[in-house]
């Protein structure tokens, strides 16, 4: 008797081609960004979202052209920090054309789209088991925006991902071995413990891990005139992957994201941070794999 | 999922996808050789998960593809004031995945609304790229 594997094709539907297609059209559409990197952590509240947003910023200063996805789809946060709440998607003669907030960088977010007052839902026939189906529609939901949008010629596409370790693993695979990653934590051990998780998580997979951001260490004091400690200093999980740049948490910035606006330039410590951030990932992505 | 007909041992094709029914797909697959028919009937729970990859069920895309399961939900309607799409921009509005089709369709009757347009045509589009900077 013939095995599964005997036999060509579906007999019908061709499931299998359908998605091998829109895995093609998100090669096509991501076929003129240059360095696609994930920027995750497995913990979340770490500011994952704030520095891809603040990293982007600071790429596009330096001259690349610059966008984010971002893949949060139950928490997307990208619209709010980028201003831009109520951009329509607009379709274009190639796809859906790239809404840009005002420096020029491209932001897609389901934030844009879905009002903060409202949960993100997807239609369902069946009642009371999403568990059972929801993780897979969400990333069938990112492939399509992938597939769909007109992302053009991209320096860097930042993709700004949900919390989970066992989330990263699962985004290395749907985006493929050519998107490297960037951890964020902040300097606790128990932060560190999780991130720990999700470097182990990634080890398993051929992406690159480019290294680690240390997040929030310690905080800018107006009334100090410098960065103050934030985090008490403990025993450190080594993570074993290099530190790419530590940024201080500043009120006045996490002031700005919660009203939208875009802080274009500043002489404060953690834009100087971002800044020798872009400086270090511009090297590191150019440099060789085996240099790390 | 591949059906075989064990007498012939030959693959089943897929003779007749039928649109969903309370959540529920009827699939009928025949064997070319015997002509031996079975249909799968599928429950909601398989249904969902399945159309959660984002594929159409049917033989090359003909059956029932306008899935209700493919939309997502935000508590928002489309406009009903009347506002008209041309086919040519509603041929640009289908690249817009579909499961957030009807918010784009909402954003840009808000925005021809706003400018004065009853109509939404390719040049409307292309000034809305312009007006939100894109």
């Amino acid at each position: 008797m013939k095995s599964y594997y005997d036999i060509t094709g579906d007999g019908g539907s061709n499931i299998l081609g359908q998605i091998g297609a829109m895995q093609a059209a998100i090669g096509e559409k991501l076929a003129g960004v240059k360095h696609r990197i994930a920027i995750g952590s497995g913990k979340g509240g770490v500011g994952k979202s704030t520095l891809t947003r603040q990293l982007a910023t600071a790429l596009r200063q330096r001259g690349n052209a610059c966008a984010i996805l971002d893949a949060d789809i139950n928490g997307p946060s990208q619209a709010r920090l980028s201003g831009l709440h109520d951009v329509p998607l607009l379709p274009g003669t190639e796809g859906v054309a790239l809404p840009k907030d005002a420096n020029g960088v491209g932001v897609v977010s389901l934030g844009s789209l879905v009002p903060e007052t409202e949960a993100v839902r997807f239609d369902s026939v069946s009642q009371g088991d999403s568990h059972t189906w929801r993780a897979t529609r969400e990333f069938t939901a990112l492939a399509e925006l992938l597939a769909s949008i007109d992302w053009g010629q991209l320096d860097y596409l930042l993709i700004d991902l949900p919390p989970g370790a066992e989330r990263t693993h699962q985004f290395a695979e749907f985006l493929g071995s050519q998107t490297a990653f960037i951890l964020v934590t902040v300097p606790s051990d128990l932060a560190r413990g999780v991130v720990s998780r999700s470097v182990v998580s990634l080890r398993d997979t051929p992406n690159r891990l480019l290294g680690y951001v240390e997040n929030m260490r310690g905080y800018w004091c107006d009334a100090c005139n410098e960065v103050r400690p934030l985090f008490p200093e403990s025993e450190r999980i080594e993570l074993g992957i290099p530190r790419l740049g530590s940024v201080p948490f500043d009120p006045e910035l996490a002031a700005a994201c919660d009203r939208g606006e875009l802080v274009l330039g500043s002489d404060r410590p953690w834009w100087i941070a971002v800044r020798k951030l872009a400086e270090t990932v511009e090297e590191t992505i150019e440099s060789k794999p085996s240099a790390e | 999922m591949k059906f075989l007909c064990v007498p012939c041992d030959k693959p089943m094709q897929l003779l007749e996808a039928t649109p969903p029914d309370r959540g529920s797909v009827s699939l009928v697959y025949s064997c070319d050789a015997c002509g031996y028919e079975f249909a799968m009937l599928t429950n909601p729970q398989e249904t969902q998960v399945v159309t959660s990859l984002g594929v159409k069920i049917g033989r090359d895309g003909e059956a029932e593809s306008k899935c209700p399961f493919t939309g997502m939900l935000a508590d928002m309607e489309t406009s009903e004031d009347g506002i008209r799409w041309t086919p040519q921009a509603q041929e640009r509005l289908s690249s817009v995945p579909e499961f957030v089709r009807s918010m784009a369709k909402t954003g840009i009757e808000k925005y021809a609304r706003d400018q004065g347009y009853a109509e939404v045509d390719e040049k409307v589009l292309d000034e809305a790229r312009s007006h939100f900077g894109m």
